[in-house]
């Protein structure tokens, strides 16, 4: 029987690691008329949201900000839900329900441990069934990520469907090293290929064996962190972007991800990187009530403190 | 290709997406070498960009010279110039030299 007709509602958690491809795929899914009657939660750690202003397609978008909800942000998510479960039992008509959540975590959320605090919330467990669990792997830094990062692998071990995306930014070597890693780490979940968010057949690859992965049991990592920068009115585009570039430069393996909307002469520009490469800024239209010239920095290896006193010397360059 | 500097059209760098009008571009560009300009002489390099021809020229106290499209490769030219990367995050940005 489904979930749907037991009455459940059909929960999917989408996951990945930070800057895999999650918004991306799901505004494609969007797009596509895929999950059109479901809610969309999107969940970020850091305390500024960005994802929502890409998703503007979905029926319905729920914003957790401010704490990733495998962890600190995990009271809040099950109220959430909680809230949704109350709202779908009453409302009377079929049609007007909602016909299922996809979640979208954040990027340092282990999807297990969502799975784990439906199971153990007494409400929720009566009310949601997880559908499934799509995994988005990065075909440029999968392989670097599932190297140092033992939450990259937890999350690859939790799917039920891995999405590869930026295939056609890859290597074709790489691709197969990185698929028959994946087939090492959870050999059941069928393998998806995407570039740009849409599903594309996958080149003509060469033999290669799965990566050897270091035992990370007992390394002491650097906790990952968000900060938030909001550029004031003194910050101008050029000096951050010099700034930017060259810390992405120097300290692209610990920035593991940037992201944020800045105001600029030529519009709203949204800003992204996952550890060295840059997207080329996408202009967004205007959207009068949200908070922009804010930019989240998510990585380790350095303080906040040290982030804000070099970006205020670059901005400050010239003008002493 | 530019017939007058052989410089091929690439699509503008990343850095570059501010400024969509002539003007700001060019404001764009003086402001970015001022900035360089603060931060380069530490690690005995300088950059110069006139505006006129496409790229910033850059330059070591040691006699080497070359021309880089974006600020992407400059901090690649610059690291291979003066054998160590240029860290935005570096106690003389930061600040915590002087403590």
């Amino acid at each position: 029987m489904t979930g749907a007709a037991e009455g459940r509602i059909r929960l999917t958690i989408l996951g990945g690691f930070l800057g895999s491809g999650k918004t991306t795929w799901l505004r494609h899914q969007l797009h596509a008329g895929a999950y059109a009657h479901a809610v969309v939660m999107v969940n970020e750690a850091a305390e500024t949201p960005v994802d929502d202003a890409l998703l503007g397609r979905s029926d319905r978008l729920v914003v957790l900000a401010g704490g990733c909800c495998c962890c600190v942000g995990r009271d809040r998510l099950v109220a959430a839900l909680r809230l949704l479960c109350d709202e779908r039992s009453r409302d009377g008509s079929p049609a007007d329900r909602f016909d299922g959540i996809v979640l979208e975590t954040s990027g340092l959320a282990d999807p297990a441990a969502i799975v784990e605090a439906i199971r153990a919330d007494p409400v929720l467990v009566h009310h949601i069934v997880v559908a499934e669990i799509v995994v988005t792997v990065d075909a440029l830094h999968g392989i670097a990520e599932l190297r140092g990062e033992p939450l990259g692998r937890r999350q690859i071990e939790a799917a039920t469907r891995l999405v590869v995306t930026k295939v056609d930014a890859a290597e074709p070597a790489g691709i197969a090293r990185l698929l028959a890693t994946l087939k090492t780490l959870n050999p059941d979940a069928p393998v998806e290929a995407t570039a740009r968010g849409s599903a594309i057949d996958l080149p003509d690859l060469p033999p290669a064996e799965a990566e050897d992965l270091p035992d990370l049991a007992g390394a002491a990592s650097a906790p990952i962190f968000p900060i938030r920068i909001e550029l004031g009115e003194d910050v101008d585009w050029t000096a951050f972007t010099v700034w930017l570039s060259a810390l992405l430069h120097a300290r692209g393996d610990d920035v593991m991800r940037a992201k944020g909307v800045v105001r600029t002469p030529a519009g709203r520009l949204l800003l992204q990187s996952v550890r060295k490469v840059v997207q080329r800024p996408e202009i967004l239209p205007p959207q009068p009530d949200r908070e922009d010239d804010t930019i989240v920095l998510i990585g380790r290896g350095y303080t906040e403190e040290q982030i804000r006193a070099s970006l205020d010397y670059f901005v400050r360059a010239g003008r002493r | 290709m530019c017939a007058s500097c052989g410089f091929p059209a690439a699509p503008s760098h990343w850095t570059e997406a501010g400024a969509a009008e002539p003007h700001d571009r060019l404001r764009s560009r003086f402001r970015r070498s001022q900035v360089l300009r603060a931060v380069l002489p530490s690690y005995g390099l300088s950059a110069h960009d006139g505006g006129v021809v496409p790229g910033i020229q850059l330059s070591s106290l040691t006699g080497g010279e070359t021309i880089v499209p974006n600020l992407e490769d400059l901090w690649v030219a610059a690291e291979r110039m003066c054998g160590r990367a240029v860290d935005p995050l570096d106690p003389r940005f930061t600040g915590t030299a002087r403590s």
